[in-house]
């Protein structure tokens, strides 16, 4: 037997001060670790915070209380596809700007919102989107990617951590968010605005339109769903729809609260429209805010301007900014 | 507790931590202690089923080594029986009698199956062979009984390969409790290299492949034959990787701990035979059943025809070990059909390939051997994914149809995921191929301490941004 093999055979036992500095060692690389995942932890939130173009750029902007615009437009994905501010803006001659939220439910909407409020000036005028949706909370959030640069700001990181109670992970263990829960590699535009590259600007003044004709998910959603639909009405619903309109009751700031056009069809479909509206208005007036209904808009009748049953697309959204720019130009100030 | 878990990334370096701080007489007890930790995190209750199978075994083991004679064999067949019945009763009791009464219901005698609403406690199967191999091997005299109950109770719940093997042989792991281990630097980092490929297997690439298999195979009907083959070659590196890695991991995990366990795999797609494919997956229970039920039935001693019978009979209870449903066994018999047919064409093969002029050794006829038995081995897999037999005859009908190229994506798996996913099979595929000739880890290790700790650090950053972590179970944790 060689000597190697003799040794493999009996390695001789390391002494203390050899297991003292394998521990050492291995403790220092460990620390080492962590430190290079909290770096780039912060790399990333470094390149997201800085990023100019797409839906990071109009939050950055928001954050950075960059917007201070005199309308402001908020809700859910039909507010960001629906409100073009630069129409408004031409027919009101206001500032306007759009902090639409897509997949985003009103208890996101109502922190979105706040946060702006915290951040920029405060609007003259506040017009929050409604849809049949607006009672109902978020249970999962939708892309939670958008906010992970923004859990420093208390009303989303707030929000967020109602709605998932593990989110003080998000905030606190490096890059945890963005491995755990975003499945799109969100994190990589971070990088590449360090590197100088900016996502492709597909916002105008925080619009999106959708550049997309009729989908035909309607008519499966007609075909699977042949009774109608009924949408529920929740107490956490109701009390965030209130908080928006107290919110800006407290910052005495105007609100209308606005139920965009909804394809027709998909009206009568709906079962308990009627007592959604109803109770929509209800909100309104006890707030002193306006309530104005498109639904019966010509807009809604015409296939031609929907991508889906919700959602217009951009030649719909820009008759609808007219009409809606035409009526708030008509609009005395309060 | 599950590998890739917050909870692990905690309880580990602390039974690490307690393991070298502690005298040796209380190594292997914080061990158990550990292991049953380990294990109850899943079900509790469950720890009280491995209690029965450790407290029967060890006895076993004990009074085999005293006893003489026909009495010796009657223990050790009650021992076996008592072992098995355990597993039967959680794992098989509901699969034989649905399945006796749709048999006899087939006659019209309007037969109801009887209720037993349990859960399989995860991991039974393994730790049922591992028990068993302990018996038979003390019977055989190949191992003396262990006489104290901590140790063989650590032996069989020795939380690394608790719930997904590999399926150890005492002779191998056994004595290994008995030994001090030291805090060696270069063992406990080799472990820890070894549990950072384990998770790379799993995360970024099984876990990531799963989202777009189950999103096939959920509902094939509604998927294109592009779809159903890319799902199909996905599963394979799915179950190769989810499971591979679970067996780095442990590996690693024991590693670090001081501890020997048996490799489980060897790059079995680059198997160009049936054969081959079966010496290098799943090795330990390749062996097990080699060693148990082949070579006890015979093997291949006697004529053609009964070494046939022997083959099957192995990989169609090989099939019902993975799971009590029908397409279990009919992956495990199709695996042995495979073999059968192996072994009967094989002079005739011999032939063909000599006719065209490529002698054995030719890279050639690996390339067309390594492709060919994939393909197979990706038949068998569907059967092993499907959740039932129309499913598996539908996707096995339907590959061929309705391939469209504009529509590979799946609800789940976005588009963007692809490059990701193919990537790193490339990826893993390159390493293994290379590993025999360069040692990454002897190359890195030449380079300055700057280096390798940059190297590492990017590799696990790598892990955790591409991986995905939705808490999914191992595959093999249901077996």
């Amino acid at each position: 037997m060689s000597v190697l093999s003799q040794a493999e055979a009996n390695p001789a036992p390391p002494s203390r001060h050899s297991e003292v500095t394998a521990v050492k060692r291995i403790t220092a690389f460990f620390l080492f670790l962590v430190l290079s995942l909290l770096g780039f932890h912060h790399l990333i939130q470094f390149g997201m915070r800085r990023i100019e173009t797409g839906g990071f750029g109009v939050t950055n902007r928001i954050v950075a209380g960059q917007v201070n615009a005199n309308i402001v437009i908020s809700g859910s994905s039909r507010a960001l596809t629906h409100y073009d501010p630069r129409i408004i803006q031409d027919i009101t001659g206001r500032s306007a700007f759009n902090i639409g939220r897509n997949g985003s439910q009103t208890d996101m909407q109502l922190a979105v919102l706040k946060t702006y409020l915290q951040r920029n000036t405060p609007p003259k005028l506040v017009i929050h989107n409604l849809d049949s949706f607006s009672f109902v909370t978020t249970k999962e959030i939708y892309d939670p990617a958008q906010y992970l640069p923004y859990l420093n700001q208390a009303p989303i990181y707030e929000a967020v951590s109602k709605i998932t109670p593990h989110a003080w992970k998000w905030k606190w263990f490096p890059l945890y968010g963005y491995a755990v829960e975003d499945m799109r590699y969100t994190w990589s535009l971070g990088l590449r605005r360090l590197l100088g590259n900016q996502p492709a600007e597909d916002h105008s003044e925080g619009f999106q339109p959708r550049n997309a004709p009729w989908s035909g998910d309607f008519e499966l959603f007609r075909r699977n769903n042949p009774e109608g639909v009924r949408f529920s009405i929740e107490d956490k619903g109701v009390e965030d729809i209130s908080e928006i309109a107290a919110l800006c009751q407290r910052h005495g700031i105007a609100l209308i609260f606005v139920y965009s056009p909804v394809y027709f069809e998909m009206q009568a479909m709906e079962i308990n429209r009627v007592e959604i509206l109803r109770l929509l208005e209800k909100i309104s007036r006890r707030f002193n805010a306006e309530w104005w209904d498109f639904s019966g808009s010509p807009i809604t009748r015409e296939r031609g301007n929907f991508h889906n049953s919700q959602h217009l697309n951009a030649l719909g959204a820009a008759h609808f900014s007219h009409e809606l720019a035409s009526r708030l130009a008509d609009r005395p100030e309060r | 507790m599950l590998f890739n878990s917050l909870e692990f990334a905690v309880f580990f370096p602390l039974v690490v931590a307690l393991y070298f701080l502690l005298s040796g007489r209380w190594r292997t007890p914080l061990l158990l202690v550990a292991s049953c930790v380990f294990y109850m995190a899943f079900v509790p209750a469950y720890i009280l089923i491995l209690a029965i199978t450790i407290l029967i075994d060890y006895w076993a083991g004990i009074y085999l080594e005293r006893m003489e004679g026909k009495r010796r064999k009657w223990l050790l067949i009650v021992s076996i029986v008592a072992t098995c019945a355990v597993l039967f009763v959680f794992k098989y009791f509901a699969f034989f009698t649905k399945s006796f009464v749709g048999f006899v219901n087939l006659f019209g005698t309007g037969l109801s199956t009887p209720v037993l609403d349990i859960l399989l406690p995860i991991g039974l199967s393994f730790h049922t062979f591992q028990s068993l191999s302990y018996v038979v091997e003390v019977y055989y005299g190949r191992q003396k009984a262990e006489q104290n109950f901590t140790t063989y109770a650590t032996f069989v719940m020795f939380f690394p390969q608790l719930v997904a093997g590999p399926i150890e042989r005492p002779q191998n792991l056994l004595h290994q409790f008995h030994e001090h281990h030291w805090f060696e630097y270069n063992r406990v980092t080799s472990g820890l290299k070894r549990i950072a490929w384990g998770f790379f297997k799993k995360l970024v690439i099984a876990d990531r492949l799963a989202l777009y298999v189950n999103d096939v195979y959920a509902s094939p009907q509604s998927h294109n034959g592009l779809q159903l083959t890319i799902a199909t070659v996905f599963f394979a590196y799915q179950i190769y990787c989810d499971f591979s890695g679970y067996s780095d991991i442990a590996i690693g995990t024991a590693r670090v701990l001081g501890f020997k366990l048996m490799e489980n795999f060897d790059r079995p797609y680059a198997a160009a035979s049936i054969n081959e494919f079966w010496r290098r997956w799943h090795i330990s229970l390749s062996t097990w059943f080699r060693d148990y039920v082949y070579l006890p039935l015979g093997g291949n001693r006697g004529n053609r025809a009964m070494v046939y019978r022997n083959l099957l009979i192995t990989f169609a209870i090989s099939g019902l070990w993975h799971g009590a449903a029908w397409t279990y066994v009919i992956w495990g018999v199709l695996n042995g059909v495979y073999l059968v047919i192996e072994r009967f064409t094989q002079p005739a093969r011999d032939r063909a390939w000599a006719l065209v002029g490529l002698v054995e050794a030719t890279i050639l006829r690996r390339v067309v051997g390594i492709a060919t038995t994939f393909a197979l081995i990706c038949v068998g897999w569907v059967f092993f994914r499907a959740n039932n037999l129309a499913d598996a005859t539908y996707i096995l009908t339907h590959f061929h149809l309705g391939w469209d190229f504009g529509s590979i994506r799946t609800e789940q798996f976005l588009l963007r995921q692809m490059p990701v996913a193919v990537a790193s099979i490339v990826f893993l595929e390159l390493v293994q191929w290379l590993h025999p000739k360069i040692s990454f880890t002897g190359v890195i290790a030449a380079r300055p301490i700057a280096v390798r700790w940059a190297v590492y650090a990017t590799f696990v950053i790598g892990v955790v941004m591409f991986g995905v972590f939705r808490t999914n179970q191992f595959i093999y944790f249901q077996f």
